[in-house]
């Protein structure tokens, strides 16, 4: 589903944000990716969504060879996976039922199979009663929930989550993490990349820890600090 | 690119103009401003160009012959004139016609003429000739004719005015090619803080996978119905104001000695102005809207 191999990434200021990365996450799988902030986790994502392109190795989402990829192929990787972020990235322009709508306008959806699919996907984040409503006039929490309908709406396979808490309080963040895993249940594989101990302590899943671009630690069923002297541990 | 993709395209490019109004307005009367700054200097080439022609249409010579020339003698000049080579063609103007033009000339004070009729009159011919240089010979020898009191050759100012036309029209059409230059330029700003202060809804496009004509396509239909309507004010005011301008202008003209100046009639270029102005509006905008929206294309 989604594999680093041996995946370097300086920038061109010299900062170096990974090194030698190698990641295998199968289908179905929950994974959290830890590590504090400048650790490399978002680079990590956005290698995945091609962002940025390695310095050296390859990246291969769903099937495509990320690093390979030209682009004008690139809309069609991000479309295949859903994305969620730290700041929600809603069009502000549009109600929340556009918003949603859209990410399935732009495959050029049949409009019977938009009418069909965007509700499902409110009803699963709880917003049915908000479509009209514009973003601005949504809590955090609300947001965050549409841009999730958003990126489950296309029935994506792969699921990548930045900080999805980030900007959220507590509650409202374990509700979104609840919701993470149901969808996870439902077979999607999600990644989420965060930094915040209570969550991933909560629902231990997969972990993977980074830091100084290096994969530390790679754990089944973890916690953020590093308990289990059993652990895997890369390089 | 299927129908309702199209649809939505267009559906979204209209909605944008209404919820950026401020941008939009902004954008609109740029062109507007630019439009009409071009229609002026266009006017005024225009305006030249068909002066000039009509000034180059004045007979290049005009010969009289003396007053009291009856019928007869009359046909021997015109025999006279018909039978000289360098001669291309000639009109007569006949004691009548002369005294008619005369009376046109009068017209806001008849009574200067009271008392007069048209015998006080010479019948004269405008005459145009094969080869203008010539104009020196061809005097001489009209001049010899029996019969004729003078010639008279104007041809020299019209010599200078449409040199002078001429030289007003490279100006104008140099400082027209600059005028939409500059408009390129400053719509495709405009449009450019447009497209600087959505940048975010673009990257965010990006990230759900939209293709780069998908949300170029927006912005474009955005940036030509921009230039279509800021064309359409821009006509609507060129029209009405060269309109009040040319019939009061072509009066005041008529009255004084600059009789053979004309403005060219509003009716006569309304249409090839509108087209102009819609062409130029709306490449303009759609190319503005592809050059300003380059770089936030690179997520």
């Amino acid at each position: 589903m989604v594999e680093f191999r041996n995946v370097t990434k300086r920038y061109d200021n010299g900062t170096l944000a990974l090194q030698n990365v190698n990641i295998k996450i199968d289908k179905g799988e929950f994974v959290f990716i830890i590590g504090p902030s400048g650790s490399g986790k978002s680079t990590l994502i956005k290698l995945i969504l091609k962002e940025e392109d390695p310095t050296e190795g390859e990246v291969y989402v769903n099937g495509y060879e990320v690093s390979a990829l030209d682009r004008y192929e690139i809309p069609y990787l991000r479309r295949s996976l859903g994305v969620v972020f730290q700041d929600f990235r809603l069009l502000p322009n549009k109600t929340v039922y556009e918003n949603v709508a859209f990410a399935m306008q732009i495959t050029e959806a049949l409009p019977k199979e938009i009418r069909r699919q965007v509700p499902m996907a409110l009803a699963l984040v709880g917003l049915s009663k908000k479509a009209n409503v514009y973003p601005s006039q949504l809590s955090g929490g609300e947001q965050q929930r549409v841009a999730l309908a958003r990126a489950l709406v296309n029935n994506p396979s792969l699921l990548v989550a930045d900080e999805p808490t980030g900007n959220l309080d507590p509650e409202t963040s374990m509700e979104i993490m609840r919701l993470l895993c149901e969808i996870n249940h439902r077979g999607t594989t999600v990644i989420v990349a965060t930094h915040e101990k209570t969550i991933v302590d909560a629902f231990k899943k997969r972990v993977i820890a980074i830091d100084k671009g290096i994969v530390v630690r790679d754990q089944q069923k973890g916690l953020y600090k590093d308990e289990d002297k059993n652990c895997q541990i890369y390089n | 690119m299927k129908i309702r993709t199209a649809k939505y395209i267009i559906r979204d490019g209209i909605v944008n103009i209404y919820k950026n109004k401020l941008m939009s307005l902004a954008s609109i009367s740029t062109v507007t401003a630019s439009l009409l700054l071009f229609g002026v200097f266009l006017l005024i080439a225009v305006n030249l160009d068909y002066n000039t022609r009509a000034l180059e249409q004045l007979p290049q010579m005009q010969v009289y012959c003396d007053y009291e020339l009856d019928d007869f003698q009359v046909k021997q000049v015109e025999e006279a004139i018909k039978g000289n080579g360098r001669i291309a063609e000639y009109t007569m103007v006949t004691k009548k016609e002369a005294f008619e033009k005369l009376k046109e000339l009068f017209e806001d004070d008849p009574s200067t003429l009271e008392g007069y009729d048209e015998s006080f009159l010479p019948v004269s011919f405008i005459i145009k000739l094969v080869d203008a240089t010539e104009s020196n010979e061809v005097k001489a020898e009209l001049e010899s004719i029996n019969g004729v009191d003078s010639v008279e050759c104007p041809q020299k100012t019209v010599d200078i005015i449409s040199r002078f036309g001429y030289w007003v029209k490279i100006v104008s059409g140099f400082l027209i090619a600059l005028l939409v230059v500059i408009s390129v330029f400053i719509i495709s700003n405009t449009i450019k803080l447009t497209v600087f202060a959505r940048r975010k809804e673009i990257s965010i496009m990006k990230y759900i996978g939209a293709t780069d004509w998908f949300i170029r396509w927006p912005f474009v239909v955005e940036g030509v119905i921009i230039g279509l309507v800021g064309a359409l004010i821009a006509f609507a005011l060129t029209s009405y104001g060269y309109g009040a301008l040319e019939v009061k202008f072509n009066e005041e003209l008529a009255r004084s000695s600059l009789g053979f100046i004309k403005l060219i009639k509003a009716s006569q270029i309304n249409f090839a102005i509108v087209v102009l102005y819609a062409f130029l509006g709306g490449t303009v905008g759609a190319i503005g809207s592809v050059i300003s929206m380059r770089k936030y294309l690179k997520v």
